[in-house]
């Protein structure tokens, strides 16, 4: 991972993420600077866990993500990505590999289906990653938003999913952060 | 009516649960957030005795999942009628031997995310009248809020019917 000025302490969120217990939903707060290094720091620790992840990415097409999990040495053979960005551009381009395309992150419904049917067909011990909440409050009415992720953290609670959700800490609706939050079993600044 | 931090939300509702618990209180948990194996096996680790009370699982109707039974828990179908709530928590109260007695709802926004304003306050309205009128007796009624959002004008409303509103 490149450093800069904005770095995150990598040891310190590794830390946060070893306590931990499992079955956890953790929502992290971050700055657009760090939301980047936060999201690749989290993939590897999960991938270096042998965590099966579905990562919702609102925010970076599926392509893009995969390069930058290369770049990083993050393994990527257990990693599906629902992608909400690139749609059906890249959709015959990514088939092959581990990412489902969504028509776009207004699609709660969808999502929440792909969402539902990879918890189902993972066998192994796996992690939901939702990037970011904030991409998801543009395309979505924050009252919406917020059944949407209760709805989700419910179903992963019933099948001991473990979870991650991503906001900007300053730019998040606070009555949506607060809704959000207090269905967290954790929440960590980073 | 509790207000709570949103980011210790269930930490600091479990307290409450235990000190209620610990003084003898037996009751019911409904539980729009959590479902019922979620919130049993947290409380458990809490040291909590959750034979002292049923949990209504409303969340595990809202997301629509599956229930799996357990004699400590009521499940609730997917329409979440309001009045069938209602029957649920006074069938399990109808079950609490103890003369000290809570109703606990953990969370009056979460509910309101799936159920109009107007259903929410009548539910809490006849919970606040059935407990004033003595109608389930020696019980304690206590609404949950996220302190970042018990300025709603709902909520609001529902505060102007309680005893006492403690911020945590």
């Amino acid at each position: 991972m490149a450093k800069n000025e904005s770095s995150i302490d990598t040891k310190k969120l590794a830390k946060e993420f070893n306590n931990l217990g499992e079955g956890a939903i953790v929502l992290i707060e971050t700055s657009a600077e760090k939301i980047l290094e936060v999201h690749l720091t989290a993939v590897k620790w999960l991938s270096d866990k042998k965590y099966t992840q579905i990562v919702l990415s609102t925010s970076r097409p599926c392509k893009n993500l995969l390069d930058l999990y290369k770049k990083n040495n993050i393994d990527t053979s257990k990693i599906i990505i629902l992608c909400t960005v690139c749609q059906e551009k890249e959709k015959n381009k990514q088939e092959n590999s581990k990412v489902i395309h969504i028509s776009s992150c207004a699609s709660l419904t969808e999502i929440s289906l792909s969402l539902s049917k990879g918890m189902e067909s993972i066998k192994d011990k796996k992690f939901i990653f939702i990037d970011s909440i904030n991409t998801m409050l543009i395309h979505n009415e924050p009252k919406m938003l917020a059944r949407f992720i209760h709805s989700i953290l419910t179903k992963m609670r019933t099948n001991n999913v473990s979870g991650l959700l991503i906001s900007l800490e300053v730019d998040t609706d606070k009555e949506v952060r607060a809704e959000i939050a207090q269905l967290c079993d954790k929440i960590i600044k980073v | 009516m509790m207000e709570l931090p949103a980011e210790t939300y269930f930490e600091a509702a479990s307290d409450s649960v235990k000190a209620l618990v610990g003084q003898g209180f037996e009751g019911v948990y409904i539980s729009f957030q959590r479902p019922f194996a979620n919130v049993q096996s947290l409380f458990k680790q809490q040291g909590i005795d959750t034979n002292k009370f049923f949990i209504v699982d409303v969340a595990t109707a809202f997301a629509q999942e599956e229930h799996k039974k357990h004699e400590r828990c009521v499940h609730i179908s997917p329409a979440i009628d309001i009045d069938e709530l209602v029957r649920a928590i006074y069938t399990s109260m109808d079950k609490i031997k103890s003369k000290k007695k809570f109703i606990f709802i953990d969370s009056l926004t979460t509910v309101s995310l799936y159920k109009p304003l107007s259903e929410v306050l009548r539910f809490c309205e006849f919970l606040t009248r059935i407990v004033r009128n003595h109608k389930l007796e020696g019980v304690t009624l206590i609404f949950n809020v996220a302190k970042d959002l018990a300025q709603k004008r709902f909520i609001k409303d529902i505060a102007l019917n309680v005893d006492e509103v403690v911020s945590r």
